[in-house]
């Protein structure tokens, strides 16, 4: 039966089964953790530890239009509108916050790590502080050179292993080496099978929406150990390998213009980002998640300088090669900047790297303001004229290369 | 007995009169501000009042925005001080004063006695005061006036999610534009300036009694609105504009009454 | 009291003036660094001969900085960028960025895109930083900010110039403590503008000619008799207070500062450095590793931040904390709730004035202010 599902309802099955297990293992009595979305997934999972992720929890809410209100729950807790959506829904469910979108075990404990945001620690530490429960941080300094430093390396592993210590005692299990050879192997396995699909991008007319991939970001972010993603995102590599030779996409419109997408997407407004992209035939074939989560790593000192390397946690010169190399692998005719009032690390060398891109890629580069969670902060009206602005200098462009 | 509380903001002028039981006495309501006429034709209207000549106010104090500027005054006080024993006194129950203004938006928590124990401001933000609404009808066209009485005939509930005043302000023309019923739009704008205030009063935590004073305060589609987001009745004194100088009137009652120090 | 009155103003002089003070700094033929905040160990620039400048932002409108930042990032930062963009910082040898926060994090890489003429000496605090390997990995920073440094001015830090810079920043923090204390107790001879200022002045100055100066004002303070009118007392609350306009409503209404938890003062000088713990360097990354109380920092113990507020509030007989809420700090904006909720518990009142480097129109926080500083006051009758 299940050889007859298509890929993305496998991946849909396997995150709802992370959040089952999660339900599942509260139920028992089990400790269940909330991670950040980077922290070392292998470690809890080599202890059998089950573990929900907020910011996947908070997407989900947003995109089932339940952002404002819990944002504004967490505002009347005190906290400024200024802050992270995906924090003040978090913050609000870990309150009590009624919330039917998306149902998660409150947490036993916490896997905090900064590699994507220092906004992390303090929301993390106030969901500790509200519900007495420990608070695990791996602290992941901001990198100004290309290369992690071995002293950085070593300062990561060490928190590696005083974690790995601290959930000894909270899971009563303890840590073997060939466990974690195992998942890290099939951590391994589901970050080149995810690069493999992601690559299928490359291919013109793309067999995908690039939208796809943030669905599918998921199961990178909260299954990335299991196997079953591996193969899943095997089966959604070969699948994409089919639509090309019959011609088919996901991507059902015109494929008129293919740009980056850049930044997270809004989701409780993913039509109305849509729809000028659809309506003008501009498929998204690069978004900056491919490289931000493929990585393939041999041993724990590789996967310390592996989780070094985040979206916000590398330089400049690094962040703009990953998206260099992306949209020329991907044949990019424009790049859409969100400028996410979620996000100040992403969005706060987004101008500096919005000039290199146009100076190296030779592409326009259109920018827009939104949010990933909070509604509030985004003007339908405002991006589709950012679009329409877009499509035209693509056009433009376009008409005066083939003129040429 | 008689004491004198007068609140000079800086549009209008008003004075409020109190016998020693607290009573009010006089009151009168002008417009212009400090250094403006206002100031004494208010006294005037709240002296004819009471019917009593200047000579006989055994104290006065001034609040508001103008209230240095005032002479013959034996101590000032400030405003949020004032709405609070104010509000306390219109409702000796009170002990959360909403006040949305023109341009901001206070929450007051008030004390058994009318004293502010703490509250809360509005951020630089436009929404959520009457400013919002000012700019709304000025971009629509129609008066709040008008707004509030379309409002009470809405239907459906749709909302304006934007934050910014100025996103908001081109959502709601979008809305209009893709043939919203105005009513509906209306009663949401509505519900959005108070969905902002709620935000900040469950920021000090809403107790009953709640009064609601300020410009705003006259506004049925936000009181309403307020009361629905809050889940509490909001009470509302026809004199909530002279809720400033009636509490000014009743500090300067206070140490006629008892031996509490003034403040100057 | 003249003598107090005329190192006041002194001070005041310094801090308003950074740009002649850097004039004056390099004509006497010394080199400057640039400071950003938070926790710079510039000690080590201090041992390699220059004079640390710290750059926390300025007031006046965020133009060219509006090129690398978008509009939601705290000023601090943009107009440090802002600084940098307008000339004000040539002749700087180089700036030392730390990227503690998530704006610094976007700022260094904004700065050394705006300005690769300037040399910048990255810095990236550990934030598990008490333990061992914390303070192993402050230690290779620090020794890599060192040799940085040591290329810059072409000589060779010495442990030994390196400890007698500790001991001259010791003595500093030492004396700016003292002073917060006086400046408490005194508030008609040190109104709330000289005190930022005397504090200010710190970062434009050779600490040991600041400290000489503070020794003077504090002896003078301790002179004096009891002021007549001690005024309301309060505790601060922030990363930044230095506004003129914002510390008038202060004086005004008869605020008091008593004590600060504020990042440009108290925070930035409540830690000493062990000085007997051999290594200069690991000396430094212990100093770093004791640092806490603060948003910015990652801290293990959930309710301290809390309750040491309430106890500085209590110790230093104030009666309320004003919050001064940088725009767009986040660190500080989630810290809020919880802090605010534990002073409520305490029964200390406090108020939230939002604030910010382009903020020119007062009038709400000082409507906030005063009636903060009349409720202090009614509360006691």
């Amino acid at each position: 039966m299940s050889e007859n599902k298509q890929a993305r309802t496998v991946l849909r099955e396997i995150v709802d089964s992370v959040y089952r297990r999660a339900w599942e293992a509260k139920e028992r009595g089990e400790p269940v953790g909330w991670s950040s979305s980077k922290f070392p997934a292998e470690i809890a999972e080599t202890l059998g530890l089950a573990v929900c992720y907020p910011e996947n929890q908070a997407a989900a809410i947003a995109a089932k239009h339940g952002g404002q209100r819990m944002c504004e729950y967490a505002e009347s807790m005190g906290f400024s509108n200024d802050i992270c959506a995906y924090a003040r829904i978090s913050l609000a469910y870990a309150d009590g916050a009624p919330c039917e979108e998306k149902p998660v075990p409150q947490p036993d404990f916490l896997l905090c790590c900064n590699n994507i945001c220092n906004c992390m620690t303090k929301w993390y530490e106030n969901i500790a502080r509200m519900r007495g429960i420990p608070l695990i941080m791996v602290d992941i300094p901001f990198n100004n050179t290309v290369d992690v430093p071995d002293e950085r390396v070593a300062y990561v592993r060490a928190q590696f292993e005083a974690a790995i210590t601290k959930l000894e005692t909270i899971s009563g299990k303890k840590w073997d080496n060939k466990r974690f050879d195992e998942v890290c192997a099939n951590a391994n396995r589901s970050a080149a099978a995810w690069l493999k699909a992601c690559a299928y991008c490359a291919v013109k007319p793309s067999p995908l929406s690039g939208f796809d991939l943030f669905n599918h970001m998921a199961n990178i972010v909260t299954a990335r150990c299991k196997p079953e993603t591996a193969a899943a995102f095997e089966q959604l590599a070969a699948e994409y390998e089919q639509s090309v030779k019959s011609g088919e996409s996901t991507w059902h419109y015109d494929e008129n213009y293919r740009i980056m997408f850049e930044g997270i997407p809004c989701w409780p407004v993913l039509g109305s980002l849509f729809k000028p992209l659809k309506d003008s035939g501009a498929n998204t074939t690069a978004v900056v998640y491919a490289p931000a989560f493929g990585f393939v790593y041999n041993g724990i000192d590789e996967m310390a300088r592996a989780y070094c390397k985040a979206p916000n946690s590398v330089c400049i010169e690094a962040g703009v090669a990953w998206r260099e190399d992306l949209c020329r692998e991907n044949g990019v005719d424009g790049i859409l900047v969100h400028y996410n009032r979620s996000c100040k690390p992403w969005s706060g060398y987004m101008f500096e790297m919005e000039r290199r891109w146009r100076e190296r890629l030779g592409v326009p580069v259109v920018g827009f303001d939104g949010d990933q969670a909070d509604p509030r902060n985004f003007s339908e009206a405002q991006y589709q004229t950012r679009v329409e602005g877009l499509v035209e200098l693509m056009a433009a462009a376009n008409a005066a290369n083939s003129a040429q | 007995m008689f004491v004198l509380g007068t609140d000079i903001g800086s549009t209008t002028s008003k004075c409020v009169i109190i016998d020693e039981t607290g009573e009010i006495k006089g009151k009168g309501l002008a417009p212009g501000g400090a250094g403006s006429d206002g100031p004494y034709k208010a006294l005037d209207m709240a002296l004819a009042e009471a019917r009593i000549a200047q000579k006989s106010l055994s104290r006065t104090i001034s609040t508001g925005y103008g209230r240095n500027l005032v002479d013959k005054k034996d101590g000032t006080l400030s405003e949020l001080v004032c709405h609070a024993l104010g509000a306390h006194a219109l409702f000796p129950d009170t002990r959360t004063v909403i006040d949305i203004g023109g341009q901001d938006a206070k929450i007051l928590r008030v004390g058994e006695k009318g004293r502010l124990e703490s509250f809360v401001m509005n951020d630089k933000c436009a929404a959520g005061t009457g400013r919002f609404l000012e700019n709304i009808s000025r971009a629509l066209n129609v008066r709040i006036e008008d707004m509030t009485a379309f409002a009470e005939l809405a239907e459906n509930k749709i909302d304006i999610s934007s934050t910014c005043a100025v996103f908001a302000e081109s959502e709601i023309v979008s809305q209009l534009a893709h043939g919203a019923n105005k009513n509906d739009v209306f009663s949401a704008v509505f519900r959005s300036v108070a969905s902002r205030a709620a935000s900040l009063a469950n920021r000090i935590g809403v107790m009953r009694d709640t009064v609601m004073t300020g410009g705003v305060a006259k506004n049925e589609g936000v009181r309403k609105a307020l009361e629905e987001e809050l889940n509490v009745r909001i009470y509302v004194s026809p004199l909530a504009q002279y809720a400033g100088a009636l509490g000014a009137a009743v500090y300067a009652l206070e140490p006629l009454t008892n031996d509490r120090g003034k403040i100057q | 009291m003249n003598e107090i009155t005329e190192l006041l103003s002194e001070m005041s002089d310094i801090a308003q003036n950074p740009d002649m003070r850097l004039a004056a700094c390099l004509a006497e033929g010394r080199k400057a660094v640039g400071v950003f905040p938070y926790y710079v160990p510039e000690e080590i620039a201090y041992a390699a001969g220059f004079v640390p400048f710290g750059i926390w932002g300025m007031q006046g409108s965020v133009r060219e900085a509006g090129r690398y930042f978008p509009a939601f990032y705290c000023t601090v930062a943009r107009m440090g960028l802002e600084l940098a963009l307008s000339g004000k910082i040539d002749k700087l040898s180089a700036v030392i960025m730390p990227s503690v926060c998530d704006t610094l994090r976007p700022f260094s890489q904004n700065f050394k895109s705006a300005r690769p003429d300037i040399p910048m000496v990255f810095l990236a605090h550990p934030q598990n930083r008490k333990e061992d390997f914390g303070i192993a990995y402050t230690v290779c920073e620090y020794r890599r900010v060192k040799a940085e440094l040591e290329g810059i001015a072409g000589v060779k830090i010495t442990d030994e110039s390196l400890a007698d810079a500790i001991c001259v920043y010791n003595e500093n923090r030492a004396a700016r403590r003292e002073f917060v204390r006086l400046a408490g107790l005194y508030p008609s001879t040190v109104s709330a503008l000289r005190r930022a200022e005397v504090l200010k002045s710190a970062y434009f100055m050779d600490k040991s000619e600041h400290t000489r100066l503070l020794l003077r004002i504090n002896a003078a303070l301790c002179a004096l008799p009891h002021d007549p009118q001690p005024g309301v007392k309060v505790v601060t609350s922030g990363i930044i207070a230095d506004n003129a306009n914002l510390l008038d409503i202060f004086d005004r209404y008869g605020i008091t500062v008593a004590a600060d938890d504020v990042a440009h003062e108290s925070r930035s000088f409540r830690v000493d450095t062990p000085i007997k713990s051999g290594d200069p360097l690991t000396a430094l990354a212990r100093q770093f590793s004791e640092q806490s109380d603060d948003p910015l920092l990652y801290e293990p113990d959930l309710d301290r931040r809390g309750r040491r507020l309430v106890d500085l509030v209590l110790n230093c007989g104030a009666r309320g904390v004003i919050f001064i809420m940088m725009q767009f700090c986040d660190p500080e904006e989630l810290d809020y709730p919880n802090i605010k909720k534990t002073l409520d518990r305490a029964s200390v009142p406090s108020v939230m004035i939002g604030y910010d480097q382009q903020m020119r129109d007062f009038g709400q926080a000082g409507t906030s202010l005063e009636a903060f500083s009349d409720m202090l006051r009614t509360r006691l009758q």
